[in-house]
């Protein structure tokens, strides 16, 4: 099995006609070194929210892949990610989470930075530098890109990586369904204080794939079925809807996002939901009703746990978050969970979703601890010489997906399997892995772009 | 010669002697220690500084007038 | 010694024995019984910790009931913990982890009504909980606690726990015990 050299991932390591995937890409420090320059300094990565940062001068220090990044917005209100090293001795210019400054001073040798990344203080500049250092050239380093989305704010390295929405494709509506309000309204999500972090022992994929739709773990949560930790105070969840859904993996092909999601069928009421508090139950059932009524075939979707491409899971159902896998060499990944509630829903609503994201997700969460413990051992097994010889299997559904799914008039985009039945499928993993291998063997975005050699049409819609 | 001086919580309009020997009037702190906005009040050795704004190194603050 | 001394110095150590008897209950694993010692309207609290500039103390921890936290909880979610430790199939912590509560410090904040006739008691203690589970995997969690215990026939209720952890990326995978 080849694990060196930049050609032959799929062949050797990801091979999708038979759903075989090596455990070298898992555990291979080499593997891992090169992902981070084929996967993380071209993707588009989640950074933040620009509620993190309301006024000019605020700033919050996120991460890139193993990097430190700041997000900040500048004197003149304008949003920028800078890398977080000096461009002098590379020191962090930025040890602090978040906070407001009007510079960034490195406190090695004193340089510093404006909030727009421009050069402004080097110690003794006329007498040791002779005046004659350039300080235009030696700002922070800014992102290549960077778009802010309905509140969210991502970013690229690479400058010939295309538009966020056109990375995005045609899985922005799944995206949508987390940052716009419960009730339909477009970009109400509001994001709490306080983001998770915390270290998992095991490689960044582990948990990605597993939020990509692995309905096929539930039983690794048995426990918390059986004691109750949903909103009512039974199962993990509260929705009735989900018994008339149709569930289905959506896996979109040429870009590498997938999710699960459910489908209501047309012409659904709301169901009673959130019964053991009347002020919580009467907002969804408010909400349930308006999104109904606004057009957009939004309203027949109910979220659940997605990827987009690479490490950003989002859970647009409650407990509604999104997660970053931030990679910490082949062996650690470091978690940021970042929680929503809708802006304009009453305190006690969002005091009682607040309750439940705690005790669900997390470290502290009573569901998300067991996937914990399945990734790291999962990890720790794969790494010996022997483990590493036998691949694991993805050929779960393989051949039962269909293009051009459609239910009671609702179209959907990608390669869809129906779930309803068949309770799990391996699409999304494989739909993953796909597109990781692409990165990994692709020399630029060119190649990566295959929508705009295939469907032209696609393209130009995506904008 | 006095100590080294904490510039950090110096307030907008306190004037501080710098070691050439001029003197200016902080007109913004980024509160990092490191670093002082400031406007030239007087400067013996280069006249034409004065009225300037200027970054001031808290290594030259030398006094910080009362 | 004083009247006033004596019944603070029999006092902390009351309050002491207490902590000291919980923290071998969780260690010895008899979670019902632990569970008997909180109060039905328990808060029990584990803000997150952000690195702040000198001087911005008071963002330092996310807020109680408005923020996100490690734990923010009643007596419920605690007995669902528990509930879930005992059905033998929680995986983070099946088999289980060996853990030890050290507890000291302990200070006496405030006695109300009185030292002498103490209703309620706020103490403040440092925690070392060490956990080690399945073959290497360890643990090591170190940080403060701000209790308040509410007299109970005989003995105490803990009636509020703040936990400060000493921590701000969380180095542990999960939070699968107690503090």
């Amino acid at each position: 099995m080849t694990t060196n050299g930049p050609r032959g991932y799929r062949p050797g390591l990801v091979d999708l006609a038979t759903g075989q995937i090596s455990r070298e890409i898992f555990v291979n420090d080499d593997i891992y070194a090169e992902e981070q320059e084929r996967v993380f300094a071209r993707s588009w990565l989640f950074v933040g929210h620009e509620s993190q940062i309301p006024n000019p001068g605020d700033f919050f220090v996120s991460r890139m892949g193993e990097e430190s990044v700041i997000l900040c917005r500048d004197r003149a209100g304008a949003v920028h990610v800078f890398l977080n090293s000096c461009r002098h001795r590379g020191m962090k210019v930025c040890r602090y989470d978040d906070g407001n400054t009007t510079v960034f001073t490195c406190p090695y040798h004193g340089w510093s930075y404006g909030t727009d990344g421009a050069l402004v203080g080097v110690p003794y500049f006329r007498e040791a530098y002779h005046s004659a250092l350039d300080k235009a050239r030696w700002g922070l380093v800014e992102v290549a890109q960077m778009c802010a989305y309905k509140g969210t704010v991502w970013a690229n390295w690479d400058a010939a990586a295309p538009p966020f929405l056109e990375y995005l494709g045609e899985f922005r509506r799944f995206l949508d369904l987390i940052l716009d309000g419960w009730d339909g309204r477009e970009g109400q999500a509001e994001l709490l204080g306080g983001v998770q972090k915390w270290l998992i022992p095991c490689n960044w994929k582990f948990p990605a794939e597993n939020f990509s739709g692995d309905s096929y773990h539930n039983i690794s949560h048995r426990s918390v079925d059986l004691v109750g930790v949903g909103p009512s105070g039974k199962s993990r969840r509260d929705y009735g809807e989900l018994d008339v859904a149709r569930k289905l993996h959506v896996a979109i092909p040429d870009r590498g996002h997938q999710t699960i999601t459910y489908v209501l069928p047309s012409g659904h009421q709301p169901q009673p939901a959130y019964q053991n508090s009347p002020e919580v139950a009467e907002y969804f059932r408010h909400c349930e009703e308006e999104r109904r009524r606004r057009p957009g075939a939004n309203s027949r979707l109910i979220g659940a746990p997605g990827e987009i491409f690479p490490n950003l899971a989002l859970l647009p159902r409650q407990p509604r978050t999104l997660a970053v896998w931030h990679p910490k060499g082949a062996h650690q990944t470091e978690v940021w969970r970042f929680f929503f509630v809708d802006r304009d829903a009453p305190a006690a609503v969002k005091n009682f979703l607040r309750d439940y994201y705690i005790r669900y997700s997390g470290p502290a969460g009573m569901t998300e601890q067991d996937d914990m413990e399945n990734w790291n051992y999962a990890h720790a097994a794969s790494r010996g010489v022997i483990a590493r010889r036998y691949p694991y299997t993805y050929e779960m559904g393989l051949g039962h997906a269909v293009e051009n799914y459609e239910w009671e008039g609702l179209l959907l985009p990608g390669r869809v399997v129906d779930l309803t039945a068949a309770q799990a499928s391996e699409e999304p993993m494989r739909n993953l892995y796909r597109r990781w291998a692409e990165f990994m063997e692709a020399d630029s975005w060119d190649e990566l772009m295959t929508w705009r050699r295939n469907a032209p049409r696609e393209a130009v819609a995506a904008k | 010669m006095s100590g080294p001086i904490n510039i950090r919580d110096l307030a907008v309009g306190a004037r501080v002697v710098l070691g050439s020997g001029a003197e200016a009037e902080i007109v913004s702190n980024p509160n990092d220690g490191v670093w002082l906005f400031a406007r030239y009040l007087a400067s013996p050795r280069d006249p034409a500084l004065v009225g300037q704004e200027d970054m001031i190194f808290a290594q030259d603050v030398v006094e910080v007038r009362p | 010694m004083s009247d006033d001394r004596l019944a603070r110095v029999l006092l902390t150590h009351e309050v002491a024995e207490f902590l000291y008897a919980e923290a071998e209950l969780l260690d010895e694993r008899h979670y019902d019984e632990w569970l008997a010692l909180l109060a039905d309207d328990i808060r029990y609290w584990m803000p997150m910790r952000r690195n702040v500039k000198y001087g911005e103390a008071a963002r330092e921890f996310t807020r109680e009931q408005a923020d996100i936290a490690w734990f923010d909880e009643g007596k419920e979610t605690l007995t669902r913990r528990v509930r879930q430790i005992q059905t033998g199939i929680h995986w983070a912590e099946e088999p289980q982890s060996r853990i030890a509560h050290f507890v000291s410090n302990v200070q006496l904040i405030e006695a109300t009504p009185s030292v002498a006739d103490a209703q309620e008691v706020a103490a403040k203690c440092r925690f070392l909980v060490y956990r080690n589970r399945v073959e290497t995997e360890t643990d090591l969690l170190i940080g403060k606690r701000e209790d308040t215990l509410r007299r109970s026939g005989n003995g105490w209720l803990v009636a509020r726990r703040k936990i400060i952890l000493d921590q701000n990326v969380l180095m542990s995978k999960n939070l699968t015990f107690f503090f």
